[in-house]
């Protein structure tokens, strides 16, 4: 069983590759992509630490 | 609670209730109406349908769709075979015809509403709620479109929808063995219908992963050696042409504006589903353990987020559509449940108790506050201590005071919160209905009923004629209902494919196919190969040279260019027909065109 804690580590490093692999992270200029990118990441990464901080619930 | 109020939103509920089930079932009337004029009409509606009969037609004689295209007849099929292989059973009924496949798909859908109510009704029980959840799903101006055509993309949803409600059952005391591995059985089937179901393959495994790690490597494991032996046999079996066809063919070029677009449309047609299933699925995260319904809704997104594919459309959406009337469904129903929960007598006289005792110890804590700024501390604490008594002993404000006071006072609503939802849950379904408004707006029923509904004579406009018809999405192609000038139209174009003096080069499979010709060419197949380098066309274009083809039918023109330069060279526009919204261009060989001239 994974708990919330374990979730929240899952999801800030999906988020974090997601963003990347999907092209937000090529850095050509900040445009629409890269805002995108950069507003699904900040989401993935609060809902990231929220789960952490809510132990060892289970998920 | 007064009794004479209670009476009153009781009597408001019912009548919303049934409100709203008019409406929702009035959606689906309108839904069978354009599932019955589809059925009869025997030609393309929506471009592709044929090749989908085609390839029915092809599996019931043992042969494969996936074939070279650059070798006559230039076609090939870009989709996994099942959907093709469910119609082949109703090809004796309905013969070579394309109502075969529609029918195929207008049940998937049934099926689908059936499976969300049953879902719903499972989990929260009740009628209403999961009566509208299922409804909903036949609502939505997008499955009303796709619906009952001869395409393949309901039925995957179809299997989606069941493999995610036996899966969500997987840890079931009796039956979570069995449940599993027919989850992983429609998973299998919903990705040999049509490859974007992987969206849902993830979200299934994802939830086992988080229930049972060893049961999600397990079923993983198990998962990928089906699919990849059975991808391996049709690969072997089609000289490697399963590979080209339908995967490398399906690399797209992607434009994210059009994601922008489509994903903003689903939005504003299922507002408040997806704001429902969003703030259930953001529930479980937090409050609760994710449930497999709130991680499909999730990953169905990502389904949706392909349709900036060249050759997708919003019909991406419908894997997201039924996830969220299924989670809006639960998250009504939870809430209902939540605050219909009755009371005991000693549940109640807690509840009483504690009201009085947090209000009191609040009001004094405030008033304690105030009166030590005026008085000093020494001279109010005292008295006032005495007064409040035990319970609000040593008390002061604080935020968990307040909270606990609110969740006593919350606890004593309750009994007003079920009547007040139970007006606001019908309501809320109400005012989603004309979100989403769709209806042919001539006809006896249809033309009054657009007029009471404040689209009277609204028409949709085609390339190349109106049609009495309205939605809420805008602009689109499908969704009207069939007009005699179009069965005129495609009896015209017919006629030019009986008659033709050589093989028929059509874009569109149905003309072929009603006049016994073979079918060449999948135009769109040839385009995407074509467009990543994997199509030679050198055959193709020296047939075209030669003016082999006896007649040459353009819709949309999707060919690759040296296959359009070719045909621009050696044939000519004799006719343009309009059928079905769209115009039609009718070329001859200039061979007969000069033969007729010398005459």
């Amino acid at each position: 069983m994974i708990t919330k804690r374990q979730l929240g580590v899952i999801v800030i490093v999906l988020t974090l590759i997601g963003v990347d692999v999907v092209g937000a992270g090529e850095w050509s200029g900040f445009g629409p992509l890269q805002q995108m990118g950069v507003g699904v990441g900040i989401v993935g990464i609060i809902a990231g630490v929220i789960l952490i901080l809510r132990g060892n619930h289970p998920a | 609670m007064n009794p004479t109020l209670s009476r009153i939103l009781k009597g408001i509920s019912v009548f919303l209730a049934v409100l709203a089930a008019v409406a929702y079932v009035g959606y689906m009337a309108v839904y069978v109406v354009y599932a019955v004029d589809l059925f009869q009409w025997p030609f393309d509606y929506d471009q592709g349908e044929g090749f989908e009969l085609y390839d029915a037609i092809l599996y019931s004689r043992g042969k494969w769709p996936y074939k070279d295209n650059a070798v006559y007849p230039y076609y090939a099929s870009n989709y996994p075979p099942l959907f093709h292989l469910l119609i082949i059973p109703l090809l004796p009924i309905f013969g070579p015809h394309v109502v075969a496949g529609r029918v195929v798909s207008f049940v998937a859908t049934l099926v689908t509403g059936g499976a969300i109510f049953a879902v719903v009704r499972r989990r929260v029980g009740g009628w209403f709620i999961p009566l509208i959840s299922g409804l909903a799903f036949f609502a939505s101006s997008y499955v009303y479109q796709t619906g009952p055509l001869c395409r393949m993309h309901m039925t995957m949803v179809m299997f989606e929808t069941l493999a995610i409600a036996f899966i969500a059952e997987f840890q079931h005391p009796k039956h979570g063995g069995r449940n599993l591995i027919l989850g992983l059985v429609m998973l299998l089937c919903a990705g040999y219908t049509k490859q974007m179901a992987v969206f849902t393959v993830v979200a299934a495994l994802s939830f086992v992963f988080l229930r049972d790690v060893k049961k999600a490597v397990l079923s993983g494991v198990a998962l990928a050696v089906v699919v990849g032996a059975v991808f391996w046999l049709l690969n072997a079996a089609t000289d490697g042409q399963w590979w080209v066809n339908t995967i490398q063919a399906n690399v797209n070029e992607f434009e994210y504006l059009q994601t922008i677009f489509f994903l903003k449309q689903w939005f504003d047609l299922h507002a408040l589903f997806i704001l429902l299933a969003a703030g259930y699925l953001i529930y479980e995260l937090f409050w609760d353990r994710l449930s497999a319904y709130s991680l499909w809704f999730f990953f169905a997104l990502g389904t949706g987020l392909l349709s900036g594919k060249w050759g997708a459309g919003f019909n991406y959406f419908t894997t997201a559509v039924a996830a969220a009337c299924v989670c809006s469904g639960l998250a009504l129903g939870r809430l209902r449940n939540v605050a219909a929960r009755r009371h005991t007598v000693t549940e109640k006289a807690k509840s009483f108790a504690e009201t009085t005792i947090a209000g009191a110890s609040l009001a004094s804590g405030v008033a304690l506050g105030r009166l030590k700024k005026l008085l000093g501390q020494q001279a109010a604490a005292r008295p006032l201590r005495d007064t409040a008594g035990s319970a609000a002993t040593a008390t002061r404000f604080s935020p968990k005071r307040a909270w606990c006071f609110l969740q006593s006072r919350w606890r004593s609503l309750r009994p007003w919160a079920s009547l007040l939802l139970a007006v606001a849950i019908p309501l809320l379904y109400l005012l989603q209905a004309p979100l989403m408004l769709h209806l042919p707006t001539a006809g006896p029923v249809f033309g009054p009923l657009a007029q009471t509904l404040g689209v009277g004579g609204a028409v949709t406009q085609a390339h190349c004629t109106a049609y009495p018809y309205y939605d809420k999405m805008g602009y689109t192609q499908l969704g009207h209902l069939l007009t005699e000038d179009d069965y005129a139209a495609g009896e015209e174009i017919l006629a030019y494919v009986r008659t033709s003096d050589g093989p028929v080069f059509s874009e569109e499979a149905m003309f072929s196919l009603l006049a016994g010709e073979p079918v060449v060419t999948n135009p769109t197949q040839l385009r995407n190969l074509y467009l990543n380098g994997l199509l030679d066309t050198t055959d193709i274009v020296a047939r075209i040279d030669r003016q082999e083809f006896g007649v040459v039918i353009f819709r949309a023109q999707f060919y690759p260019d040296p296959v359009l330069q070719a045909i621009g060279q050696n044939y000519t526009t004799v006719e343009t027909v309009c059928m079905n919204g769209f115009s039609y261009g009718i070329l001859l060989p200039n061979r007969l065109l000069d033969d007729s001239k010398t005459q």
